[in-house]
């Protein structure tokens, strides 16, 4: 047969050996990518290592590294990584926002205490990924806070991000608010028919 | 749409509104898709996962599933999938690999390397020998090269059944009674037990895919079977894996993933390969690396 | 121009909201088109690598891969479908969003919310065939 086997876990060939012992930080600075993408990948769950990664993370020009440093946070998904992804959802770079809200979307329950915040911030492009972290929150909240922001908002794509995220989470009581909002968006067709499809959806419901 | 017959009668209904909700989630999710005609297949597996669950409606069936309650997006996506092991599962794949990815990675490779494949998790073995009986049986090359196939679980009672190779018929139901007299014996109780050659030359190893310190003793392969499993784990698990499974690929290496399964629900690190078979994805090639 | 029984023009929508992707589908539908759906530029590069489309229709901000990759991605490869009419649609209105948008491989840009008559308008001359 022309199967052949190691004895012994085949060790690395490649010409770097990283070695990946015990989670530490150092890595992280390494003018070397490959280092710095083994070390963010043994940081996840590392509350200690935030600050570290937050440092590579600003720094970070290799996409791949950078991915790697988000799932580090979002695998340790505390406050402080919160804190240190929140500010990359202004970023220019299209691919930075959208890690970030992946990374963000992971951890409802520690961005909830911001929520308010970033569905009233300034950007409207912020509020527009703002609604999309209501998905993973529990129905009752999800609707409370997209209908808060409906009530307010006139910026017609912002309000379009929060009846997408209605339409799957929304609850009863977004009726209301929704009805509303058909009126309002008469004169926006894909509006009108966000709304339509969203309100058919909740009221669709028997139970 | 009636709610089913029986003792559970007065069951809950669940409207047209409440299945495309559910679909547009699950496709989001998973990328598993269901067109008009496998809805009503749809309609019944969910008012039994209502059932099951003790749901009082479809809402608070549909949190549960949001949240990922006790994994009800695993069992959910069970209902809807063959999720039995057997030889020759998803053969498309295997096919794949002796009618175009060994023939598209030997270039790259020096003369006297071998190649390197790996079948995580390997479950109770089906399918690294599956890999180990197709590339004997359709690969006129095979003879020519050394090959390692390397096998893994989380699961060390799973490795120690497979390290014993020990089957019934169920999971021989695609295999020919010519592959089964060259590779099986016949035991007690009706069961087949597979070549000791065979055994032997597979190393089955425990191995966590979360866990990049794990992963790290695996490296350079040519070919990663890591079919139906990245599809259960929340988005950090999988994106966890997938860059561990990277670092395990060659450049230019692939990753085959269960037939219900895409990269697209998981990572950007692979580069999407679509053969006549199967897709396939690949580690970028060296250079092509860093953007 | 194609032939009177030619068949539809396939159209791929590209957009993680599913309302959009919904309403692009009624709209295209109901003109005749047929439509495949797809949730991010990983997904579009799996549709585009197995079926032929004569319209690309993409959105920008996507999970996993945004729209401006998959573009790039997708110009760059030697698959025939490399040069097909790709339309993006987007929240972004600005100047340097539409050179971004044409750098990366766009044909042609719209900005959301986009109403069915400009979206038919555009699909028609981008397909060459009117709906």
């Amino acid at each position: 047969m022309p199967f052949i086997k190691r004895t012994a876990t085949t060790p690395p060939k490649s010409k770097e050996d990283h070695g990946i012992s015990a989670p530490e930080t150092s890595g992280l600075q390494n003018p070397d990518p490959e280092v710095r993408w083994s070390t963010a990948r043994t940081l996840g769950g590392v509350a200690s290592a935030v600050p570290a990664l937050a440092a590579a993370l600003e720094k970070e020009r290799t996409p791949r590294v950078r991915e790697a440093l988000m799932t580090a946070l979002m695998r340790t998904g505390n406050n402080d990584s919160v804190l240190v992804l929140i500010p990359y959802l202004r970023s220019q770079d299209a691919g930075l926002r959208v890690a970030a809200i992946e990374a963000l979307q992971a951890l409802p329950e520690a961005i909830m205490p911001f929520m308010t915040q970033l569905l009233s911030d300034n950007d409207s492009d912020v509020r527009i990924l703002a609604t999309e972290l209501a998905r993973n929150m529990p129905a009752k909240e999800a609707t409370r806070v997209l209908c808060n922001l409906l009530e307010t908002e006139s910026h017609s794509n912002v309000c379009g991000a929060a009846i997408e995220v209605l339409a799957e989470v929304g609850t009863r009581d977004a009726l209301p608010t929704l009805k509303t909002c058909a009126e309002r968006f008469s004169n926006i067709p894909f509006l009108s028919f966000a709304v339509a499809t969203t309100i058919a959806r909740i009221a669709g419901t028997e139970s | 749409m009636a709610p089913p017959d029986g003792p559970e009668s007065g069951a809950i209904h669940i409207t047209q509104e409440d299945v495309r909700r559910l679909c547009e989630f699950l496709y989001r999710r998973t990328g598993m898709s269901f067109d008009d005609n496998k809805r009503y297949y749809i309609d019944r597996r969910v008012v039994e996962r209502i059932a099951v669950t003790g749901s009082l409606s479809f809402q608070s069936y549909f949190a549960l599933l949001r949240s990922d309650t006790e994994h009800e997006i695993e069992q959910l996506v069970n209902a809807f999938t063959v999720n039995e092991t057997y030889f020759y599962r998803e053969d498309h794949q295997l096919r794949c690999m002796t009618s175009h990815l060994l023939s598209d990675l030997l270039p790259r490779k020096q003369r006297g390397d071998s190649i390197r494949i790996w079948s995580i998790p390997c479950s109770t073995g089906e399918e690294p020998y599956s890999i180990a009986l197709w590339l004997m049986e359709n690969w006129r090359e095979v003879d020519n090269h050394n090959i390692e196939i390397v096998a893994s679980d989380i699961d060390t009672r799973a490795l120690k059944a497979a390290a014993e190779g020990i089957y019934g018929a169920r999971a021989l139901m695609r295999l020919s009674s010519d592959v089964i007299d060259r590779y099986f014996a016949r035991i007690e109780g009706g069961q087949v037990q597979i070549d000791p050659g065979l055994r032997e030359s597979i190393q089955f190893t425990r191995a966590n895919l979360i866990d990049a310190q794990d992963m790290a003793r695996y490296r350079d392969f040519d070919i990663v079977f890591c079919r139906n499993v990245l599809i259960y784990f929340d988005d950090a698990s999988r994106r966890a894996a997938a860059e561990n499974l990277y670092d395990c690929l060659r450049p230019g290496g692939y990753i085959c993933l269960g037939h219900s399964e895409t990269m697209s629900r998981i990572s950007p690190l692979f580069s999407v390969r679509r053969f006549p078979e199967a897709i396939v994805y690949q580690r970028p090639e060296a250079k092509h690396d860093e953007s | 121009m194609k032939a009177e029984n030619a068949a539809p023009p396939r159209i791929l929508i590209v957009d993680d909201s599913s309302l959009i992707r919904l309403y692009c589908r009624e709209v295209l539908e109901r003109a005749g088109y047929e439509v495949e759906q797809a949730i991010n530029g990983i997904e579009a590069m799996e549709k585009v690598l197995g079926q032929e489309f004569n319209l690309l229709i993409v959105d920008v901000n996507m999970p996993r891969m945004d729209g401006f990759s998959f573009l790039r991605a997708l110009r760059e490869s030697a698959h025939q479908a490399a040069s097909v009419p790709a339309l993006v649609m987007t929240t972004e209105a600005g100047q340097q969003d539409r050179e971004d948008a044409r750098a990366a491989g766009a044909n042609f840009y719209l900005v959301k919310p986009v109403a069915e008559f400009e979206l038919l308008r555009h699909v028609a001359i981008l397909t060459g065939v009117p709906a």
